[in-house]
């Protein structure tokens, strides 16, 4: 670290590889702390859980009793230990709440004045934040498994919603209705994602075990059918009996830079394909346990030097690199199943939620003190010649 | 911890004497190795596991079977063997097979081995001209698993009864409506003792105390009758289905029923 702070004074390092390395290290090192806790409001477990992504302050979650509570994660109060207050929830008192489970919330991904809720009683909600008042319904034949925004789209505001039907419906918020259909899938659509990197394509995910990509733009059908055996490179004969996995996929998540795409099924696998040509990577995770009727929201890490991908996995959260296959560690924490967790990338924190009506924090170990004789050698060091503070630290840097 | 640790110094990129004087001494450890004839060569485990499967037992008439779980109790990152057993299968030198029981199950074989049965099978018979022209045709290629209906009737002009014929064969089984995996002739004789085996020996296992047993152990264990195949074929089985979870102790590997 001193190492790496020093080139980094000098100039030697680009200011990311500190960054990525500090990370990284945080990443490793996450786990339950004493001083961080999160207030529990839920009398069910939890579904869902979005953190904002303009200041990376407020937390959503949506719980199974249909309630969706609104966190501050920002310790403001100088003290080391801290719970996370909730600030306002939609309540059984609220005329507007949702009837049932709550699926799905999510954050307007441009401001935190809007957000989405969707839930099993049929409904996708948008809700003003600050009057916590709602600003649209709308309603559809299926209940409503998952439903996304894009996270970067700037020329429409379309809503991406799986049902319980084989079609997935894109909502325009400008417009409040419905302006697109998908069709061509068979099953009930489990997870939607929209690419990070360009406004246009999407990631469904169905219980007919296949994952599709979509260009919304295109009116046809779908850009392809991810195969998990790749054989066939002549494709469109042979789509309809392509599938990603062997059962129903229920989670979909990108990596963050959108070349790639994890996807997790019921036949315990998780696989990550290549977002551009659709092709199975052949990363091997080994088994990724799941037998989740619902929609599995798993998240990735952001800005390390290998990315992570955080998996729940029956009551525990499974920590792999992502490009490797490598398992790296396990959460364990939870007294039931872990049904979503979601980072935090600016501060390297986990959060997670399960049946159990928690949310965890996980948050990275800070770091042990150095040992007692180095630092009262350095300090000595320094006392004595300031000078030739230069040399010591290039010594430091080999050592 | 350990791995982390790795992690950590390769980000930071730190230079430790120290780990890289334990890298060798950790190798010569008890470390893994039940396994005496194999050499960790990841090129070598087809082959390794091929040797093992026992031809006698079908009187020669099945090629030399492996499955895809197994090499990953060989060699541990699965990730290295899913690349390897893909590269393999692109140069055309040995086919994934589906194996029926379960979708998730692939079994591996040799290219010029299912060729040769495949002929042999049919010595003579009225479905030699059929098979033949299947495995000269461009068709056949072994880097496919399954094929479908546009391409075999149209692109190829196999009729409906050549497809029966091939069916009957056993060098297709049907997946769907219009598309048929490609099998193995007499398969079926296999997987029968296969899992027969299998179920003997996680039986083995689920009565010993615990429902845990030392690898070295078992290897030298009197075998169950039912065990045709052979002990090491079904210890890598069970270890690479994730059948039993791998627990490293002083005296070797230890190997746990796994409760899921």
């Amino acid at each position: 670290m001193l190492g790496l702070l020093w080139a980094r004074l000098c100039g030697l390092d680009n200011p990311v590889r500190l960054r990525r390395a500090e990370a990284t290290r945080r990443v490793l090192s996450l786990d339950l702390n004493k001083d961080r806790d999160v207030e529990r409001l839920h009398e069910n477990g939890i579904n869902t859980l979005d953190i904002d992504p303009v200041e990376g302050r407020y937390m959503l979650s949506g719980g199974a009793d249909g309630i969706i509570v609104l966190y501050d994660l920002a310790n403001l109060t100088k003290s080391p230990s801290y719970t996370c207050k909730a600030i306002c929830k939609v309540g059984k008192s609220h005329p507007d709440m949702h009837k049932f489970s709550v699926e799905t919330v999510q954050w307007y991904p441009h401001d935190t004045g809007i957000f989405t809720s969707s839930s099993f009683d049929k409904t996708l909600k948008t809700w003003d934040t600050n009057s916590l008042q709602l600003a649209e319904v709308f309603h559809f034949e299926g209940t409503v498994y998952s439903h996304h925004m894009s996270p970067l789209a700037t020329k429409h505001s379309l809503i991406a919603v799986g049902t319980k039907g084989p079609k997935v419906q894109l909502c325009d918020l400008n417009s409040g209705s419905c302006s697109h259909i998908l069709q061509g899938h068979r099953g009930e659509v489990l997870a939607v994602r929209w690419s990070p990197r360009y406004d246009y394509i999407l990631a469904t995910a169905s219980a007919d075990s296949k994952v599709k990509l979509w260009d919304v733009r295109k009116a046809t059908g779908c850009l392809m059918t991810l195969d998990r055996h790749n054989g066939e490179k002549s494709k469109s004969s042979s789509e309809t009996i392509n599938t990603a996995h062997n059962g129903r996929v229920n989670g979909l998540c990108f990596t963050s830079d959108g070349l790639h795409l994890l996807t997790v099924g019921t036949d315990d696998r998780m696989r990550l394909w290549n977002s551009a040509s659709g092709v199975n990577t052949l990363v091997n995770y080994g088994k990724v346990c799941n037998d989740s009727r619902k929609s599995v929201k798993f998240t990735v890490s952001e800005g390390c030097s290998p990315d992570f991908v955080f998996v729940p996995c029956d009551g525990t959260i499974a920590l792999y690199t992502i490009y490797s296959g490598e398992k790296i560690s396990v959460l364990r924490g939870h007294y039931d199943n872990v049904d979503c967790c979601v980072f935090q990338p600016q501060l390297q924190e986990l959060y997670s939620g399960g049946k159990d009506c928690n949310v965890l924090a996980w948050v990275p170990a800070v770091r042990e003190p150095v040992p007692d004789e180095d630092s009262a050698k350095s300090g000595s060091n320094r006392h004595l010649n300031p000078a030739f503070e230069d040399a010591w630290s290039s010594s430091e840097e080999e050592g | 911890m350990e791995r982390k640790r790795k992690l950590v110094c390769e980000t930071f990129n730190i230079k430790k004497k120290r780990e890289e004087l334990k890298g060798p001494a950790s190798d010569l450890n008890p470390s893994h190795s039940p396994y005496p004839d194999f050499t960790e060569d990841p090129q070598e485990a087809v082959p390794y596991l091929c040797a093992l499967f026992p031809r006698k037992l079908f009187n020669d008439t099945l090629p030399p079977l492996c499955l895809k779980h197994q090499l990953y109790s060989l060699i541990q990152d699965r990730t290295a063997v899913d690349r390897l057993l893909s590269s393999l299968q692109q140069k055309g030198e040995l086919c994934l097979v589906q194996a029926g029981f379960d979708s998730d199950t692939f079994l591996v074989v040799m290219d010029q081995d299912l060729r040769r049965t495949a002929m042999a099978n049919c010595d003579g018979g009225s479905r030699a001209q059929v098979v033949s022209k299947f495995l000269e045709s461009s068709l056949f290629s072994p880097s496919k698993i399954s094929y479908c209906r546009e391409e075999v009737m149209q692109k190829h002009r196999f009729s409906d009864r050549e497809i029966t014929q091939l069916v009957r064969a056993g060098l297709f089984t049907v997946r769907d409506a219009g598309s048929w995996w490609l099998s193995v002739p007499g398969a079926g004789k296999f997987t029968t003792q296969f899992i027969k085996g299998r179920k003997a020996l996680l039986s083995q296992i689920s009565r010993s105390r615990y429902k845990e047993v030392l690898l070295t152990e078992l290897a030298t264990r009197k075998s169950p009758p039912a065990l045709r195949l052979g002990m090491e074929y079904h210890i890598h089985d069970i270890i690479g289905a994730g059948l039993v979870d791998c627990v490293p102790t002083a005296s070797g590997a230890l190997l746990r029923l796994s409760d899921t």
